[in-house]
């Protein structure tokens, strides 16, 4: 006799909470200090003295080296896009993250574009993922200048850094 | 290189679809295994060891190695399971070679598959999501707010890392979005030669796929892989037993390779230790090591014909240049002049590649499979017509960047 196969759209749920504290050990010290960096409006990064390669935010090690990034440097908030995404308008009921509608939840405008870019900061040897304010999506473009955007009030959390603007 | 002579002596696949609702897990996996034992004329008996692999929690089962077992002859043998993201196919074949190559077994069946479908959760990504929301709740603690991370998510999500990669080779080769709609044309074409191929589009033109709606710039709906269910499997054995039988590919050379170039944004918010998504070193160091291995110093006249991971069109281009095949950022020329068509000089993805089918776990053993059947001559319709004397097989891991390379040639190294 074959197997039963009868398709079952609803198999099994369970209620209840997820406990992601399995995940405590992810909680890199590093990240302090680079909050900390953001509560003075500064971008600090790590310093490999094995290649001299600076990374924004800090991370513990140098894979290529195979060594610990001991330094410590501030780069400047002035930096070059290297890359970018031009969002289609975002409309309501389109798309989920997290499980819920953006659009819904007030997060993004109905019809915003967004323009998700990498930084490459003076001074570091790395990108930061990050929003473009401010800009024209016409205007955008690699090599193009901007510059960090700061909240109005800094209190030593990574929303201290809202952004990016174009340089004018 | 001290190790023993190994050839790929039986290849065989399921039929992809978006929903293979006939068969469960352990019989899709079957027909692929047992597939490629018919075509390698052994029996399970004589099958030494297993190698098997899918993506992590993918499908919504976690154990899948568990339940499969008894169906792909696997009782009394040693079994592993290898996983390693979109690499795994890659990585489960090459685990195959080593096995025989140690000189430990004889003749191992690597078997992998993906039966998105099986799960509910969109784009069946239960393992992944698993870790991405470590990962973003872990930046919560550290003040990340709503908004930004909902809005880097939103557009990054759509085709993740590759739209970040297809940007970077745009900037640095000159390579044009219609050169996606030509690479994306070319797979939907060489996949309706393909019995096997899940999105089969036949005399599919560029200009059809630039109808298709913006998903995210550069990409368009038509140049975006599908979720295919589906298995394949190839038992490797070795020289002595490969030597007296009439089809076979001969293992030449292989490599792979992890960096800390894997992560886009990295594990846990620090930084990143690259500039360049579309840089991949782990490609080109991989390609250097099995070439060299395989003997071969010019990719370019020496290699006939590419299977290439290519999940997205700008990637069959990158990788390519990456394995040595095409000059630096010259790749989407070449692709202007008909050399990578079938029938081209150096034909790529003459299946239809990961483009036109992917059931993850399998894509990258797939490569292997199908470079397998061109130096075999038996890859019926999509047989590139030319004699086929060395290929090379590609796999790469989505964020998490791994990469394998396998030169398979018509005689032993
Ligand atoms: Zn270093």
């Amino acid at each position: 006799m074959p197997y039963l196969k009868e398709e079952r759209p609803e198999t099994l749920g369970v209620e209840g909470e997820w406990n992601i504290g399995a995940y405590t050990w992810k909680a890199n010290r590093l990240l302090e200090e680079f909050v900390e960096g953001l509560k003075q409006r500064k971008l600090v990064g790590s310093l490999c003295f094995g290649c001299g390669k600076v990374i924004v935010p800090p991370r513990n090690l140098c894979g290529r080296c195979h060594r610990k990034m001991e330094g410590r440097v501030v780069v400047s908030d002035v930096g070059t896009v290297t890359c970018f995404i031009i969002s289609p308008p975002i409309k309501r009921g389109k798309i989920k993250v997290l499980g819920m509608d953006p659009v819904e939840q007030g997060l993004i405008q109905e019809d915003e574009v967004i323009i998700p870019v990498f930084v490459k900061f003076d001074g570091a040897d790395s990108n930061l993922g990050t929003l473009l304010i401010g800009a024209d999506p016409k205007e955008v473009h690699i090599g193009m200048r901007v510059r960090a955007v700061w909240a109005k009030e800094t209190r030593g959390e990574l929303s201290d850094l809202e952004g990016v603007e174009p340089l004018r | 290189m001290m190790f023993r002579n190994v050839a790929i002596i039986g290849c065989g696949q399921t039929k992809h679809s978006s929903k293979r609702r006939d068969v469960s897990l352990p019989e899709m996996i079957e027909e692929a295994a047992w597939r490629a034992m018919e075509d390698a004329q052994v029996t399970p008996e004589e099958i030494d060891a297993i190698v098997v692999g899918n993506m992590q929690g993918f499908g919504g089962v976690a154990q899948p190695d568990q339940w499969i077992g008894d169906w792909i002859g696997a009782p009394g043998k040693p079994v592993m399971r290898i996983a390693t993201g979109g690499t795994t196919g890659g990585s489960v074949g090459q685990g195959a070679i080593y096995a025989v190559a140690s000189g430990m077994y004889d003749k191992v069946l690597a078997v992998a598959w993906e039966k998105h479908s099986d799960s509910k959760e969109p784009g069946a990504t239960t393992g992944l999501l698993h870790v991405a929301l470590a990962n973003f709740f872990h930046a919560f603690n550290y003040g990340m707010n709503l908004k930004s991370l909902v809005a880097t998510t939103v557009v990054g999500a759509a085709a993740g890392v590759a739209v970040y990669q297809a940007m970077f080779y745009m900037h640095r080769s000159g390579c044009r979005i219609e050169h996606f709609d030509m690479v994306a044309a070319k797979s939907r074409r060489n996949a309706a030669k393909n019995k096997y191929a899940h999105l089969q589009w036949p005399g599919c033109t560029p200009e059809d796929i630039a109808k298709t709606e913006m998903v995210a710039y550069p990409f368009r709906f038509g140049h975006i892989c599908p979720a295919s269910d589906g298995a394949s499997a190839i038992v490797v054995a070795a020289e002595d037993i490969a030597k007296k039988k009439e089809d076979k590919a001969w293992v030449k050379g292989l490599a792979s390779y992890s960096d800390e170039e894997n992560q886009l944004m990295s594990e846990s918010y620090g930084g990143v230790g690259i500039l360049d998504a579309s840089e991949q070193m782990g490609c080109r160091v991989s390609a250097m090591k099995a070439y060299r291995m395989a003997g071969i110093t010019d990719p370019k006249r020496e290699i006939d014909v590419a299977e290439i991971y290519q999940p997205f069109p700008s990637q069959e281009l990158i990788f390519a240049e990456r394995l040595g095949l095409f000059d630096e950022g010259k790749a989407w020329v070449a692709l202007e002049e008909g050399e990578m068509e079938i029938d081209g000089r150096m034909p790529t993805d003459p299946s239809g590649g990961v483009l036109a089918t992917n059931a993850i776990g399998s894509s990258a053993l797939q490569r292997i499979l199908e470079a397998a059947l061109q130096v075999m001559g038996k890859a019926e319709e999509h047989q590139v017509p030319k004699e086929v004397r060395n290929a090379v097989a590609h796999g790469w891991g989505g964020v998490t960047n791994y990469t394998t390379v396998t030169v398979l040639g018509d005689s032993p190294r």
